[in-house]
C-alpha cells in the first residue's frame, strides 16, 4: 500500500464507489446470453417425462421430424452413441460417495418428473416448441420414493440400480466422546429442524449456445456459467477435444447463486447438438425448469449437553439430506460443508455429527449459497435458545458463554477447520449499540400481558469460504494478469468471474490505488478463456481473495517499474516515487511529477535509456493462493479446506398473528464481520440478497409436490419469493475483522445473511410461541405451520 | 413463448368480438387482460386452443352509473377500478378490492374484473367482492343479452356457467350503501390470496342491522355466501354478533379448498378470523356511515 497512500491520501479501496457499468444494467444494455444471436443459429428444446420415476421404453419422433423447421430430433441413447456420461464437477467418491455417471439426456429410465428426455433442434425456438409437442414418450411407471427417510428403507424403489442403495454419500464429523461429557454434563437437551427444499432461482435461468465450426475443428461455448476454465476443461473431456479447441464465453449473468457454477446436463448437449446439425445451438431453460433444481431439504435430529451456568460442552447430531436426482455439479457436496461448518463458532469438548444424503424422485439438487452451511447455524443456534430456555438465562448470555473468544484465533474446531479470526462477542456489541435489547424485552413482555406474540431472536453464523478442494476445480487461488499500455491505460484481465455482485469494480478498485490511476483508465475483463488467464471463476465467495489479491500482486510490479522509469525522469531515488491521480510525483514535493501516461511511454520507447537493466514493457501475471487450506488429512484423516471464515450475528423481532399463524418481521438488525470490505456498498448488497434468501427461505420459499412427484411450485405465483414489500428495512452494521491469511484482509461476503436470517427466524418465532407451550421446528415457518403448532398447544 | 401457431383477433366492438368467436367458439379463447391466458398459452398449458379474440379494444372498459346501478365493464382493469371516483365512492369495497390485488401494479394495469370472473379461481380477489355486492353479470351471445347474478355465473374452480359462445361484457351493481370491509390473508406480497373476506353491513334509522353481507373468498372452489344476516339483521351491532357472524362464517365452510399455498384444513381455520376483520372493519365504516347521514 506504501505506493498509494499518501498525497491527499484518498484511496477506491474502501470506498463505496459505484459500478463501473451499472449505467448499463440499468438501462438495458447488457447483453445476456439470450441476447447473443449467431449467424445460423438454430433452437433446442426439451421434451421432459410427466412421470418421477419410469423406464424409458421408447421415444418416436416421427411426427415430429417431418415438421418445418425441424433438424433434429434425439432421444437419450441416440446422444449416448456420440459421447459418454458428463464429467462431474466434483466426484463423490473420494469422500466415500457413489459414482454418478449422468449422460446428458437419460439412456434407459427418467428419475424426477420434468427430466428431459429428448430434445428438438429446429430452426426457430417456436417451431422447435411446436414439434417438441408431437415427439411421443413412451415411459413404463416405476414407484416413486419422495421422502429421504422412505428412500434408505428397506425395499425401497432405488433410482440408480448400480448402487444397490439411495444413499449417494453419508459420512461422520468431529471429535471428543459425546456421551462421556454429556454424563458429566448438569443438563441434555435434544431437538429436530426439518428446512424445506428451496430453489436458487435466479432471475435469468440458465442459456447455452454452443457454436462448432467443423472446418476450424473448434467449439465456441456462451452461456451461464460461473466457471468458464473449468468448464471448457470438462467439455474437452466431455467432447474428446483438446482444452485449446474450445473457447468458453461467460457473458455477463443474472444472478448465480451457485446454480450456474457448471455440470448441467444441457451444457454438454448444446455442444452435441452443435457438432451434429453443423449450426449454432442455442438452448434457454424456462422458469419451470429452473425451480426443479433445489437445495436443503434437510432434517436434523441432535442432542446436547449443558450445564446450569449455561455452557454448552457438548452436542450430537444427525443429519438427513433430501438431494433429489443425482446431479454432476457437486452439489452433494452441501452436506459435507454442512457437516464441516458445525459446530459453528461455538467451542465445545465434544462434537459428533453424522449425514446421510439419499436421492429421490425429485429433481436434483443445486449448489445454492450458502452451501449447506445454513443447517449448521440452525442447528447451533436453535441448540443455544433451548439451552436458554432450560437455564433461565438470556439466550444472548448463553451465546457469549460459548463462543470462541477472540483471543483464541486461529482455532481448530471439532470438524478440524481451522478459523481464521474472529470476534464474535463483538458482533453482539455492535447489535446492542444498534438495538436497545433490553427494552425489547420489556416491550416483550407488556405485549404478551395484551395476549400479543411478540419474539425474538438471534442467528449467528460462521461461513467456511474460499474453499479449496482437492481433486476438483474449484481452487482457493486464481491468477491476474495487468496491463498498462503506452497510453497509461490499464487492463485487468482475472480468472474470476462476477456473478453481478460488482467484483469486477472492487478489483478495479485494487487495481487502481496500487497504480495510482483513476479507475476512468481501468478496464477489467472477465469470463472468456481465449482472453483471461485461467481460473476457478465465481464460486465459494472468493472472488475479491484471489481475483483482487493476484490482480494486487500483478498490480505492484507494474507500480515497482513505474517508480524506476518516473524515479530516473525526475531524478531522485523510485523510492520517494508516489503513484497517485494518474500523477508519478516526488513525495512532499507535489509540482514535480509527471502524469503516468507519459511514464508509461517512456518506459515502452526510451526505457533503454531511462531504465537500462529493466523489461520494457508493463505486463505481470500473478497467481494469489491462500496457503492456510490443507489437503494432506490431519491424524484424524481430516483436511481443511477453507480458506476464510465471515461470521454475522443477527436479531429479529417478529409479531406472530395467533389466529391466523402469520408472521411479521418488524425489525431485523445485522452485524456482519468479513474483514476489510473493498466497497462496502457491495459488501451491503450482498448480504441484503443473502438476508432476502434467507428470509424467504424461513418464511415462505417451499418447492412442493404432489405424491406422484409432479412439482407443484413451478412459478413464482406458487414459489413465493420475498418482495421488496415483504422485507422490513435492514439495519446493519458491520465489524472488521481482518483475515491474518489475506494480503488485503478480506474474507468472503458472498453467502452471508442466508443461515442466520433463517436462525434468528426460527428462534423469534419459537420465543414468540413460547406463552402458549407451542414450537415450531420446520421451515419454512407457513402460516399453517405455525397456527398448527398454536392449535396443538391448545388442544 | 408461445408454441403452437394461433389466430388472434383485436375485435373493435362487441359485435364484431361476438361474431368473430362464433366462427369457431370450441378452440377460441378471450382474453381480458392476459395476466392469465397469456402465461398459460406461453408454458403451453392451454395450446390446445388455436384462436385468441381480444376483447381489450371491443369497448367494455367502461365504468358509469345509471340511476342506483353502477355498470362495470368487463374489460376494467384494477388500476381503472382504483382510480375510479364513481367506484372509490358508490362501491367503495370494490375499490378496496381493487387496490390490494396481488401481483403489483403491472398486474393491476393489466389484470380485468371480467377476466378474474371469467377464469373463476378460487384463489382470486374479485369474484369474492363481486357476490358480496350481489352483482349481476352481463353477457352476451349469439341469442342476445342475459343477466345472471355472479354467484351463480361461478359454478367450480376454473369453472363457469359461461357457454363457449357468449361473451361476459360487465356488471350492474347496485350501490349497496353501509360500510364495508375487506379483509385479506395471503403468504406473500406474490401470493394468491389464500382467503379474503368481503361484508357489507348497513343500520337502519335506529341502528339496527338492516343488510348483513358476508362472503368469502378463496376458502372453497367458489365464493361462500355466508348467511349472516340470519344471525344479525335486526340487531344492534357488538362484538358478540360480529362473534357470532364470524363463527357462522366458520360453520359454513363444508368443502375448502386445497391448493400447493396452504391446505383446506388451514382455509377453514382462517375462516373465522378472516371474517371477523372484515366485519370489524364493516362495523366501523357502518357506523361512520350511519352518523354522516344524521
Amino acid at each position: 500500500m506504501s505506493a498509494t497512500e499518501v498525497v491527499d491520501g484518498k484511496l477506491y479501496a474502501g470506498a463505496s464507489v459505484r459500478r463501473h457499468d451499472g449505467d448499463r444494467y440499468l438501462r438495458g444494455r447488457v447483453a445476456y446470453t439470450d441476447d447473443i444471436v449467431l449467424p445460423g443459429m438454430v433452437h433446442a428444446v426439451l421434451v421432459r417425462s410427466e412421470l418421477a420415476h419410469a423406464r424409458i421404453v421408447g421415444v418416436d419422433a416421427d411426427a415430429a421430424r417431418e415438421q418445418p423447421g425441424v433438424l433434429a430430433v434425439l432421444s437419450g441413447a441416440e446422444l449416448a452413441r456420440h459421447a459418454g456420461p458428463i464429467p462431474n464437477a466434483m466426484d463423490p467418491v473420494p469422500v466415500g460417495g457413489q459414482p454418478i455417471a449422468l449422460h446428458c439426456l437419460p439412456v434407459d429410465k427418467v428419475v424426477y418428473a420434468g427430466q428431459p428426455v429428448a430434445v428438438v433442434v429446429a430452426e426457430t425456438r417456436t417451431a422447435a416448441l411446436a414439434a417438441a409437442e408431437l415427439v411421443a414418450v413412451s415411459l413404463e411407471a416405476l414407484p416413486v420414493v419422495l421422502d429421504a427417510e422412505a428412500a434408505l428403507a428397506d425395499g425401497a424403489p432405488l433410482l440408480y440400480e448400480e448402487w444397490g442403495t439411495n444413499l449417494l454419500l453419508s459420512g461422520t464429523a468431529g471429535e471428543g466422546d459425546y456421551d462421556a461429557v454429556a454424563a458429566a454434563s448438569d443438563h441434555r437437551i435434544d431437538g429436530a429442524i426439518t428446512t424445506g427444499r428451496s430453489a436458487p432461482a435466479p432471475m435469468e435461468p440458465r442459456a447455452y449456445i454452443a457454436d462448432w465450426d467443423a472446418r476450424e475443428e473448434r467449439m465456441t461455448w456462451y452461456g451461464t456459467t460461473q466457471a468458464p476454465h473449468p468448464l471448457r476443461h470438462s467439455l474437452a473431456g466431455y467432447l474428446g477435444l483438446r482444452e485449446r479447441q474450445i473457447h468458453v464465453v461467460a457473458p455477463p449473468v443474472g444472478g448465480s447463486f451457485g446454480y450456474k457454477n457448471f455440470g448441467h446436463p444441457e451444457e454438454y448437449l448444446v455442444c452435441l447438438l452443435s457438432r451434429l446439425v453443423e449450426r449454432p445451438v442455442k438452448f434457454v431453460e424456462d422458469r419451470m425448469s429452473s425451480l426443479r433444481y433445489g437445495a436443503k431439504d434437510t432434517r436434523m435430529t441432535f442432542q446436547a449437553a449443558f450445564d446450569a451456568d449455561g455452557r454448552v460442552r457438548a452436542v450430537s447430531c444427525a443429519l438427513l439430506a433430501n438431494h433429489g436426482a443425482a446431479a454432476a455439479t457437486g452439489a452433494f457436496g452441501m452436506a459435507f460443508a454442512a457437516s464441516l461448518a458445525l459446530p459453528s463458532g461455538y467451542a465445545l469438548e465434544a462434537f459428533h455429527g453424522e449425514y446421510r444424503l439419499a436421492v429421490t424422485n425429485k429433481g436434483p439438487w443445486s449448489p445454492m449459497r450458502p452451501f449447506g452451511k445454513e443447517t449448521a447455524s440452525l442447528l447451533m443456534e436453535r441448540v443455544m435458545d433451548l439451552v436458554a430456555e432450560r437455564t433461565g438465562l438470556d439466550p444472548a448470555d448463553v451465546r457469549r458463554r460459548n463462543w470462541i473468544p477472540a483471543d483464541r484465533f486461529p482455532y481448530a474446531t471439532t470438524t478440524g477447520l481451522e478459523l481464521d479470526s474472529g470476534d464474535y462477542a463483538g458482533l453482539l456489541d455492535k447489535v446492542l449499540e444498534v438495538w436497545d435489547y433490553p427494552a425489547a424485552r420489556v416491550e416483550q413482555t407488556r405485549a404478551r400481558e395484551d395476549g400479543r406474540l411478540l419474539g425474538i431472536g438471534f442467528g449467528f453464523e460462521v461461513l467456511p469460504e474460499g474453499a479449496d478442494i482437492p481433486g476438483a476445480l474449484i481452487g482457493a487461488s486464481d491468477i491476474s494478469t495487468v496491463r498498462m499500455d503506452p497510453s497509461g491505460e490499464v487492463e485487468v484481465l482475472t480468472g474470476v468471474t462476477s456473478p453481478g455482485n460488482g467484483n469486477d469494480t472492487a478489483i478495479m478498485q485494487i487495481v487502481a490505488d496500487r497504480l495510482g490511476v483513476l479507475m476512468s483508465e481501468v478496464r477489467i475483463v472477465q469470463g472468456d478463456t481465449e482472453r483471461c488467464p485461467f481460473g476457478f471463476g465465481n464460486v465459494s465467495s472468493r472472488g475479491i481473495l484471489t481475483g483482487g489479491g493476484s490482480a494486487a500482486l500483478a498490480a505492484d510490479d507494474i507500480a515497482v517499474k513505474l517508480r524506476r522509469v518516473a524515479g530516473a525522469m525526475l531524478e531522485v531515488d523510485a523510492e520517494r516515487i508516489v503513484l497517485h491521480g494518474g500523477m508519478a510525483a516526488v513525495a512532499d514535493e507535489p509540482e514535480r511529477a509527471l502524469p503516468l501516461g507519459v511514464v508509461a511511454h517512456s518506459l515502452y520507447t526510451i526505457g533503454g535509456i531511462l531504465v537500462p537493466d529493466l523489461e520494457p514493457t508493463l505486463e505481470s501475471t500473478r497467481t494469489f493462493q491462500m496457503r492456510n487450506v490443507r489437503h494432506h488429512p490431519d491424524e484424524h484423516g481430516r483436511i481443511m479446506p477453507f480458506s476464510t471464515f465471515s461470521n454475522g450475528l443477527y436479531v429479529a423481532l417478529v409479531e406472530v398473528d395467533p389466529a391466523t399463524g402469520v408472521i411479521e418481521l418488524q425489525r431485523h438488525v445485522m452485524a456482519h464481520d468479513c474483514g476489510v470490505m473493498i466497497n462496502p456498498r457491495f459488501v451491503a448488497g450482498q448480504f441484503t440478497g443473502g438476508v432476502v434468501t434467507g428470509l424467504g427461505a424461513a418464511l415462505d420459499e417451499e418447492v412442493v409436490h404432489d405424491a406422484d412427484g409432479v412439482q407443484r411450485t413451478d412459478v413464482f405465483k406458487s414459489y413465493l419469493l420475498p418482495r421488496a414489500t415483504d422485507v422490513p428495512r435492514f439495519e446493519m452494521v458491520h465489524q472488521v475483522t481482518p483475515s491474518p491469511f489475506t494480503p488485503l484482509g478480506t474474507k468472503g461476503a458472498g453467502e452471508g445473511g442466508v443461515a442466520c436470517s433463517m436462525a434468528a427466524l426460527l428462534n423469534a418465532v419459537n420465543d414468540a410461541l413460547r406463552p402458549l407451550g407451542a414450537q415450531v421446528d420446520e421451515l419454512p415457518l407457513t402460516p399453517e405451520r405455525v397456527l398448527d403448532a398454536i392449535l396443538e398447544a391448545r388442544a | 413463448m408461445i408454441a403452437a401457431a394461433l389466430r388472434y383477433d383485436l375485435p373493435r366492438d362487441l359485435d364484431e368480438a361476438l361474431a368473430l368467436l362464433s366462427q369457431d367458439p370450441a378452440t377460441t379463447r378471450l382474453l381480458g387482460g392476459g395476466t392469465w391466458l397469456v402465461p398459460e398459452l406461453n408454458r403451453g398449458v392451454v395450446n390446445a386452443d388455436r384462436r385468441v379474440v381480444d376483447l381489450r379494444r371491443a369497448g367494455l372498459g367502461e365504468i358509469r352509473a345509471d340511476g342506483d346501478v353502477i355498470h362495470v365493464g368487463a374489460t376494467c382493469s384494477y388500476a381503472a377500478l382504483e382510480a375510479s371516483e364513481l367506484i372509490a365512492s358508490r362501491l367503495p369495497l370494490l375499490h378496496a378490492m381493487a387496490v390490494g390485488v396481488t401481483g403489483g401494479r403491472q398486474i393491476r394495469n393489466q389484470g380485468t374484473i371480467g377476466g378474474s370472473v371469467a377464469a373463476a379461481r378460487p384463489q382470486s380477489d374479485a369474484p369474492g367482492a363481486l357476490c358480496a355486492l350481489d352483482a349481476a353479470a352481463v353477457i352476451a351471445g349469439p341469442g342476445g343479452t342475459r343477466r345472471v347474478a355472479v354467484v351463480e355465473l361461478l359454478s367450480g374452480a376454473m369453472r363457469t356457467t359461461l357457454r363457449r359462445d357468449e361473451i361476459l361484457v360487465g356488471f350492474e351493481i347496485e350501490q349497496p350503501g353501509g360500510g364495508h370491509g375487506y379483509h385479506k390473508l395471503k403468504r406473500a406480497a406474490g401470493s394468491w390470496p389464500i382467503a379474503t373476506a368481503a361484508a357489507i353491513l348497513r343500520l337502519d334509522g335506529d341502528g339496527l342491522i338492516d343488510r348483513a353481507t358476508l362472503v368469502l373468498g378463496g376458502v372453497c372452489a367458489t365464493p361462500l355466501v355466508v348467511p349472516v344476516a340470519d344471525v344479525m339483521a335486526g340487531h344492534r351491532i357488538d362484538d358478540d354478533l360480529i362473534a357470532a357472524a364470524a363463527q357462522c362464517a366458520a360453520d359454513a365452510v363444508t368443502e375448502p379448498w386445497c391448493d400447493e399455498l396452504a391446505t383446506g384444513r388451514y382455509r377453514a381455520a382462517v375462516a373465522r378470523p378472516v371474517a371477523h376483520r372484515a366485519l370489524i372493519a364493516a362495523q366501523s365504516a357502518a357506523i361512520q356511515q350511519r352518523r354522516s347521514q344524521l
